[in-house]
């Protein structure tokens, strides 16, 4: 807004999409899949894929294969626990020592925050599945792989929040206890312990979720549970058996994300797109017995884990335990310089981009367009919840009975996994959101898309997109993941280089990878940054 | 004449008691009508049934003569005709000046005219007729709404009424906050463009406000209390709407 010469406000002339219809601008990805996906399709599996889709109503209730699949799942989920918990405990210690806040109310210093934050910044680049593969080659494959290969880079996660979290916090009820006297630990933990709560659970819970889904993952490449399940039966096209985890699968995601959200509604704790928000005062008892059943709830956690780590076999100790490696040889840099690094890095950013194109524009459009039937909401949130369940390898998979591989067919799994994961924070939002002018607008005669995408998209779409472009830059360390199973960009290069046990190459694709992650880590933060720049409808998200 | 709005026995049930119970009124064209009533009377429920957000749980609600069809294609049609002016304004705080008082016309646009909308500026000219009716200047057309004042949004809510062209105006307590000279002002805005052949149901919180209004309905715990022509209102009626609760004059 600028003054004109009478001194009232002037407005540029200049016109660009308005918000709603920018949510959708992505989805224009779709042309070009268009053109392009007829001529990857291969006559084949079309009767596979038939047959795939048909013995989701017929899963396979024989008690061998249930009790194969319970006891996949049982590991799974301790595997999932065990990481979280690990990761939860880990990132809160080492988010503190990030915390500009805590380092400088404590010794007046801040630049050992800011090195803590550098440091982390590599384990967090890395993707579970990959530092799951290394730590398979160094230890074997013991229990502790899987545990530790999530725990690793979410603690760096973890870490990261809690950082950010306690950093954004007002300090002046800080700097009031300090000029009262009070000791520099009993004024961090009385000023900012309870205002940090809200926000740690709510992202603590979103971790868990996350660690369900990594630990499927970990899974289908070998790590053991009802990953390693589902990937068998679905390579021996065995699909009612596949369907039979896949249920199980989704019972246990169902009820995991019912029982978080009911929590977060009990305790008060923010959404993940509003996790610095402040709490409003007047919910200060509900947040006290939120504390108080946190810690039960703590009490129980600690002793569990330690019951599962006896059950799983998973022990510390067994992470020192390096196997005796291959003979590794000298170094051979001039092959590794040799090797095509542009078009490897602009097919890795290329698969990303179409993914994030597709979850993020495919979610606002599929919505607008059952808007008119309540029911087929209903579908959507069906479809949704088995795309964040189903791992993106197995999709990836699933797609090469009909489509050739490739950088599309890499792209299709990563985007549809993904577009769960936004489907379903989008339909949050838009649940959540003001219904005035909505309902204002269908007073009018408006029609419900319409009055969806006036009325809500106006309303959700800086929040969504700010959270898309987090997403994005989670699918760029995702790519790996598709990578591995032969799709493209640098993950082939990857798995190769780990199974041929060519470390310099697998060092160098590793730099390149984290590099490439911290860059598009930045991006995405400086674009959110701008998003969220408004403050009329300002909502911060944090990773 | 047909009625442009009738109300026959309607009740709605509320946790304590019923919010309405068995109102009858009926709007003819050019009538204007306010609805007297303390806080919690009924007056919004009363509105929220006649402009179709809220169905009764008994009684009949007619528009132009007609009830609410089934078909969706023609509801929204019979919706189009009805504007109502909400105390919250209900405004797309993100979208411009001139994207809200275009989304009045969405009922009678194409769809692609709908999308359009979001992309490039239309019918201006339309627009700045509205907007020269309620006393705005025309260069607010691109300004979001977010960065309006309080009195700019409300002239903007009444602009977007005028472009919507509807025939019975339904206003939910529009004053309710604004202070006794601007209550003033945009009432004697309202009134003066609600003409024939346009009805106005007008919520009003102030009975030092009648002036203008040619009918005036009293509402007290959900039921009608009196339907009576302005000037012949005695103030012992007035009293007796607002006994045991604060009358606000301004």
């Amino acid at each position: 807004m600028a003054e004109s010469s009478t001194g009232r406000p002037t407005f540029g002339r200049g016109w660009s999409p308005a918000l709603p219809l920018t949510i959708l601008v992505p989805s224009l990805v779709l042309l070009p899949i268009g053109v392009l996906l007829p001529g990857l399709v291969h006559g084949g599996g079309f009767d596979l894929i038939g047959r795939f889709v048909l013995a989701a109503f017929h899963p396979s209730l024989d008690a061998t294969v249930l009790q194969a699949a319970l006891s996949g799942l049982a590991v799974t989920l301790a595997m999932a626990l065990l990481g979280w918990a690990v990761s939860l405990l880990g990132g809160i210690l080492l988010g503190l020592a990030s915390s500009r806040t805590l380092w400088s109310t404590a010794t007046g210093l801040s630049w050992p925050a800011n090195g803590c934050r550098r440091l982390l910044a590599l384990p967090r680049s890395i993707h579970e599945l990959l530092w799951g593969l290394l730590l398979l080659q160094l230890l074997g494959l013991r229990p502790v792989v899987a545990v530790a290969a999530i725990a690793i880079p979410y603690s760096a996660l973890v870490a990261r929040v809690v950082a950010d979290l306690l950093d954004g916090l007002p300090t002046t009820r800080l700097e009031a206890l300090r000029c009262e006297g009070v000791p520099a630990p009993a004024a961090l933990l009385t000023a900012l312990g309870p205002a940090l709560l809200p926000g740690l659970m709510s992202y603590g819970g979103y971790r868990l979720e996350c660690a369900l889904r990594s630990a499927t993952l970990l899974g289908v490449f070998g790590l053991g549970g009802l990953g390693t399940e589902l990937r068998l039966t679905l390579q021996s096209l065995e699909f009612r058996e596949l369907w039979t985890g896949l249920w199980l699968l989704f019972l246990a995601m169902v009820l995991l994300e019912g029982g978080l959200a009911a929590l977060r509604r009990r305790w008060l704790a923010p959404r993940r797109l509003r996790l610095s928000q402040p709490v409003p005062t007047n919910r200060g008892r509900r947040l006290e017995s939120a504390g108080q059943e946190l810690l039960v709830g703590l009490l129980v956690l600690g002793p569990l884990c330690w019951v599962l780590a006896v059950q799983l076999g998973v022990h510390g100790s067994d992470l020192l335990r390096v196997q005796p490696l291959p003979p590794l040889g000298g170094a051979d840099w001039s092959r590794v310089l040799a090797l095509p690094w542009l078009s490897l890095v602009a097919n890795t950013l290329l698969l990303t981009v179409i993914a994030a194109a597709l979850a993020i524009g495919l979610a606002p459009l599929f919505l607008l367009l059952v808007a008119p039937w309540p029911a087929a909401r209903w579908l959507l949130r069906l479809g949704w919840a088995f795309g964040r369940l189903w791992p993106p390898p197995l999709s990836a998979l699933l797609l090469l009975f009909v489509l050739q591989p490739g950088l599309l067919t890499a792209a299709l799994a990563l985007g549809f996994h993904n577009l769960g994961i936004l489907g379903r924070l989008l339909l949050e939002s838009v649940e959540e959101a003001p219904s005035g002018p909505r309902e204002a607008l269908e007073r009018m005669g408006t029609g419900s898309r319409l009055g969806l995408l006036y009325g809500t998209y106006s309303a959700v779409a800086r929040s969504y997109l700010a959270y898309g472009a987090y997403r994005a830059d989670v699918m760029l360390r995702e790519t790996v993941v598709v990578g591995l199973v032969g799709a493209t960009g640098l993950g082939t290069l990857l798995l190769e280089s780990l199974t041929a046990f060519a470390w310099d190459q697998l060092l160098a694709l590793i730099v390149v990878y984290a590099v490439l992650t911290l860059v598009g880590e930045d991006l995405s933060d400086r674009l959110r940054r701008r998003l969220q720049a408004t403050p009329a409808t300002a909502t911060t998200i944090n990773r | 004449m047909e009625p442009l709005l009738t109300l026959e026995n309607v009740t709605v049930p509320g946790r304590e008691g019923p919010r309405l119970e068995g109102v009858s009124l009926q709007l003819q064209p050019g009538e204007r009508v306010a609805l007297l009533g303390a806080s919690g009377a009924g007056k919004s429920t009363l509105l929220s049934v006649a402009n179709g957000l809220l169905a009764p749980q008994a009684g009949r609600v007619l528009w132009m003569g007609h009830p609410p069809s089934r078909s969706r294609r023609l509801r929204r049609r019979q919706q189009a005709g009805i504007g109502t002016l909400w105390q919250d304004l209900r405004l797309i705080e993100e979208l411009t000046v001139q994207q809200n008082l275009n989304s009045a016309r969405l009922a009678h646009w194409p769809w692609h005219r709908a999308w359009l909308n979001l992309l490039v500026p239309l019918d201006t000219q339309a627009n700045r007729e509205v907007l020269a009716q309620v006393d705005l200047e025309p260069d607010l057309l691109p300004a979001p709404v977010a960065a309006l004042s309080g009195g700019q949004r409300q002239r903007v809510a009444i602009a977007r009424l005028l472009r919507q062209d509807a025939q019975l105006w339904l206003l939910d307590e529009p004053l309710a906050s604004l202070d006794p000279r601007r209550a003033r002002d945009v009432l004697a805005l309202i009134l003066g463009l609600a003409r024939a052949p346009r009805a106005l149901l007008f919520s009003l919180h102030r009975p030092d406000l009648l002036q203008g209004f040619d009918r005036v309905i009293g509402l007290r715990q959900g039921r009608l209390s009196f339907d009576l022509p302005g000037p012949s209102l005695e103030p012992a009626q007035l009293r007796e709407l607002y006994a045991g609760s604060k009358l606000s004059h301004g």
